[in-house]
């Protein structure tokens, strides 16, 4: 569309099956959520919903692992670092979005306001358009 | 002509930007708006979106262009075009559904979501294991 799925996995610096693997969790994620709100299963807590995010932010993670162990072995040592700090740092910001909102749902505290939720997201952002012109 | 790659990353970062924050305004009790006002970024992102994939489409339909060495090419852009109607049905279907102008079902809601999701990852899932293989 307006970007090709090459130049995509090129900014966002992930692998196309980590890029499936998030599209996947999203998908789940909004069934649970549709079944949650819609009051078809009232046992399903906020925590449970949030289950496949975790799950891909884990597997991601692992997924990396394997990635960066394999290209130290085979000699690229600094591509390794760079690709496990970017992952780790996007996931690990993804995450503590995730935390914040799935605790905001459960608790409904009001100290928690939106802005700092969704802190992590505009810190990735930010992160995305500097990555964008080191790429460019 | 075709967009810089720098061109297309600040056109979304802006958009996702100013809508992240009329988000949060909205969210937080900080403004008092419509969600069809919220969702403004959206609109005109998609907006933008849609009148450059038809005029791609139109250039490739006009005449004299051999239809038998683009018919994949139409395909994806036919696919393209669906899935951003999709996404606006989301968006339309979601905004309604906030603003209670329509009291119908989340699952209803997100039919156009689910649609678009399925077919991006059969998209991905083809470039992963089929395309490779190959």
């Amino acid at each position: 569309m307006l970007f090709s799925l090459r130049e995509l996995v090129q900014w966002l610096g992930l692998a196309q099956f980590e890029v499936f693997l998030h599209v996947f969790a999203l998908l789940i994620f909004s069934v649970l959520l549709a079944v949650k709100v819609d009051g078809f299963a009232p046992g399903l807590s906020w925590w449970n919903v949030f289950i496949p995010f975790f799950a891909a932010d884990g597997l991601g993670t692992y997924f990396t692992a394997i990635v960066s162990v394999r290209l130290f072995q085979d000699g690229e040592k600094r591509l390794a670092v760079l690709r496990l700090f970017w992952i780790l740092t996007i996931l690990s910001l993804k995450f503590v979005f995730e935390m914040l909102l799935c605790q905001k749902l459960v608790q409904r505290n009001p100290d928690l306001w939106y802005g700092l939720i969704m802190s992590p997201v505009f810190i990735l952002l930010q992160l995305l358009m500097i990555r964008a012109c080191r790429v460019n | 002509m075709r967009m810089s790659l720098a061109q297309r990353v600040l056109l979304t970062w802006l958009f996702t930007l100013l809508f992240l924050i009329m988000l949060v305004l909205k969210l937080d009790e900080k403004a008092p708006w419509n969600w069809f006002l919220i969702f403004i970024p959206v609109w005109i992102f998609d907006t933008i979106l849609l009148v450059m994939l038809i005029v791609k489409i139109a250039g490739r339909c006009k005449s004299g262009y051999d239809p038998r060495n683009c018919s994949l090419a139409l395909k994806k852009k036919a696919w393209y075009l669906i899935a951003m109607l999709l996404k606006l049905a989301f968006c339309l279907a979601l905004c309604a559904r906030l603003e209670q102008f329509a009291n119908m079902n989340l699952c209803f809601v997100f039919i156009p979501l689910w649609a678009l999701l399925v077919g991006g990852m059969v998209e991905l899932g083809y470039n992963i294991f089929y395309v490779r293989r190959d």
